[in-house]
């Protein structure tokens, strides 16, 4: 598992590169933005911890050059700032968590470890139903070609259904599935994420079927 | 001296124009004097020519005349019109004289009418004429004297001296009043302006527009700059707020790789002090920043309203993505086109810390509802353990908990807390429906919106 710290404090980032060596990766270290965008774009990493507060090229350019040009490591945003309208520009320059400063190093690697064991547990493949196309690499998804963000229970909830083949799921499966079969199942809870999702995408991209439950539009079994 | 620059100018016209027409009356009166004596002296010489041409000498030598001047005051006594000729050797005088006699000029000559005004006869003040008059070639001198008395005179001046004030009086009201129509004309730019800085109090962003007037010109921009200067100081403020709070973070998390490093080395005493310390200065300054960026809020509110569902969208979008929120169903049933009296950023901050705050304890779900009522209303509710009724006061008290509270339900809401009332909201608290905390942050109608629309 290989790492990419950036950070320009250089006691902090010796932390967590000793923190992050401990858990397991190999850790490179960047200083500065310029330095980080060049070892991000040439180098390939299982995951980077980026402060945003960079000499040179601030966090938000770096992590946005990134994502430009098609570099899609997971990314750990740290900030000093910690205030919302950073965290919103964060996640939207395309980071996958957020981390405020001082933060405990102990959150930190359960976080990392989080990030990766996510993205390393999607294989590269994509799935079609319908005019749903669920990319299950980057738990991303189009609908009729335009691109819908997705929440990690929501894209869960979609690959759920279009693995069913057309099979309409109860809502008490579909809550055993997200929330495990130990906890009590919420059908309000999965009504609201059909409603958000057809939203998200349109009316007609979840079907329901009276007394048996929800399948995915275009998916019917002949 | 009074303050009010209409006042000063009003005073000062009017006492300038007062003074003004006092003058004039003065000089007219005095004008209309002299004109009515010197018609009465006229009236005199003419009266004194008739009488020397019917004057001759007798043979004693006394002055001697075919026949007297006709005008009736002649003959009444002390009617206050009277002639005499005299020589040496005798006089005549018109009856309305009776028994009295004209004074005697100081000088006389042969050449031309002498005047004067001198005490008369019978008390009065009169005009006198006099001149030598030579009837006959060889003869002696004649001297005639003709007397009018002056209270005529000076009856028909206060006559018109009352009726010119009266007219002047009326003068000087209407030009007080053209005076005034002037100085509310002159001013009404002036007015404008306040006007338009009243706007700017409200809203720094607001701007004076072009000037109305060249003489205001200077006095708009160096408001504007001012203004500008303003804005620029709230934003350095702000930044340097940030700035603060990155400057001390970063050590902070130095700091914290020592305790960690100490709690290796196996000091774990020294390790929980150095954390609880951290903690404790982690959440002073969180609170600080909340309160600056409240007060900064309160001194300067920015009239802006904000479309709130793409925001709330982007803020969900960011707490999904957290341990907690990756969990939860967001339902988001906020109307289009639903504004709140809000700068983004600043919504962004209530919003963000109510959102991650219900998430934090949510079970399945966090429910987001907008309404439009009064200025807009937002409802943020989540289906966790909620909150005891007793503790919801010392959850918002504003500033006091911010620093105590930690980072559980208190901070969050403390801060939401905050921010609302220096937007001139109102938060509440109460048990949801589903079962967890239902908070409500809403506008009343009528004040920032209206800030922005005007």
């Amino acid at each position: 598992m290989r790492a990419l710290v950036i950070e320009d404090e250089t006691a902090v980032a010796k932390d967590l590169a000793q923190a992050l060596g401990g858990a397991g990766f190999v850790v490179d270290v960047a200083g500065e933005g310029e330095d980080a965008w060049y070892k991000g774009s040439v180098e390939d990493y299982d995951v980077a911890v980026l402060d945003l507060g960079l000499p040179r090229i601030d966090g938000l350019s770096v992590l946005k050059r990134w994502r430009d040009g098609q570099r899609t490591f997971p990314v750990l945003i740290l900030s000093a700032r910690n205030d919302w309208t950073e965290k919103v520009a964060g996640i939207e320059a395309g980071a996958d968590d957020y981390l405020g400063k001082p933060f405990e190093m102990g959150e930190l690697i359960a976080r990392v470890r989080g990030l990766v064991r996510r993205a390393a547990g999607r294989a590269s493949s994509t799935i079609e139903v319908g005019d749903l196309l669920l990319d299950t690499h980057r738990m991303s998804a189009t609908y009729s070609g335009r691109p819908i963000r997705l929440s990690q229970l929501e894209f869960r909830f979609l690959d759920y259904l279009a693995h069913q083949s057309g099979r309409a799921v109860s809502a008490g499966e579909l809550a055993e599935h997200l929330y495990g079969a130990d906890e009590p199942g919420d059908s309000n809870a999965i009504e609201a994420l059909v409603v958000r999702l057809r939203r998200k995408m349109s009316p007609q991209v979840i079907e329901t079927r009276r007394g048996f439950g929800y399948l995915l539009a275009g998916g019917h079994q002949v | 001296m009074p303050r009010s620059l209409r006042v000063r100018l009003l005073l000062g016209a009017a006492i300038a124009i007062f003074l003004a027409l006092a003058a004039a009356w003065v000089a007219m009166t005095l004008l209309f004097e002299r004109h009515v004596e010197r018609r009465i002296e006229a009236d005199l010489v003419r009266d004194g020519l008739q009488l020397a041409a019917a004057l001759s000498i007798a043979a004693n030598g006394a002055p001697a005349l075919e026949r007297e001047p006709g005008d009736a005051r002649f003959f009444e006594p002390a009617s206050g019109l009277y002639w005499q000729v005299s020589t040496q050797k005798g006089s005549l005088s018109s009856r309305s004289l009776w028994d009295q006699r004209l004074p005697d000029p100081k000088e006389v000559s042969s050449l031309d009418w002498y005047h004067s005004i001198v005490n008369g006869p019978f008390e009065q003040r009169v005009v006198l004429v006099a001149r030598l008059i030579r009837p006959e070639r060889a003869g002696s001198d004649v001297l005639v004297q003709l007397a009018h008395e002056q209270k005529s005179l000076h009856e028909a001046r206060e006559e018109f001296g009352e009726e010119l004030a009266a007219f002047l009086a009326m003068l000087w009201l209407i030009l007080s009043i053209a005076a005034w129509v002037q100085v509310e004309l002159g001013l009404r730019p002036l007015r404008h302006v306040r006007n338009e800085v009243d706007l700017l109090k409200r809203n720094p962003r607001e701007r004076i527009a072009a000037a109305h007037v060249a003489e205001i010109e200077p006095l708009t921009n160096a408001i504007n700059e001012l203004a500008e200067a303003r804005e620029r100081d709230l934003g350095r403020a702000r930044r340097r707020a940030a700035d603060l709070a990155h400057g001390l973070k970063t050590p902070l998390a130095a700091l914290s790789a020592q305790s960690r490093r100490a709690r290796e080395a196996g000091a774990t005493e020294a390790a929980d002090g150095l954390d609880h310390a951290i903690a404790a200065a982690t959440s002073a300054i969180e609170g600080e920043l909340a309160r600056s960026r409240a007060a900064a809020i309160r001194a300067a509110p920015s009239g802006d309203t904000t479309v709130a569902l793409p925001l709330l969208e982007s803020l969900v979008g960011v707490v999904e993505k957290t341990e907690f929120g990756a969990k939860l169903v967001f339902e988001v049933n906020v109307p289009d086109q639903l504004r709140v009296p809000v700068a983004t950023e600043d919504l962004l901050e209530i919003a963000g810390a109510l959102i991650e705050n219900a998430a934090r304890y949510a079970r399945r779900r966090v429910r987001i509802t907008g309404e439009a009522t009064g200025a807009g209303c937002l409802i943020i509710e989540d289906d966790g353990p909620g909150i005891d009724s007793e503790k919801v006061s010392h959850a918002l008290a504003r500033g006091a908990r911010l620093d105590e509270a930690g980072s559980g339900h208190g901070l969050g809401l403390a801060i939401a807390n905050d921010l609302v009332d220096a937007t001139r909201g109102q938060m509440t608290l109460v048990r949801s429906e589903l079962a967890g905390l239902k908070v409500t942050i809403a506008w009343p109608a009528g004040q920032n919106v209206q800030d922005a629309v005007r």
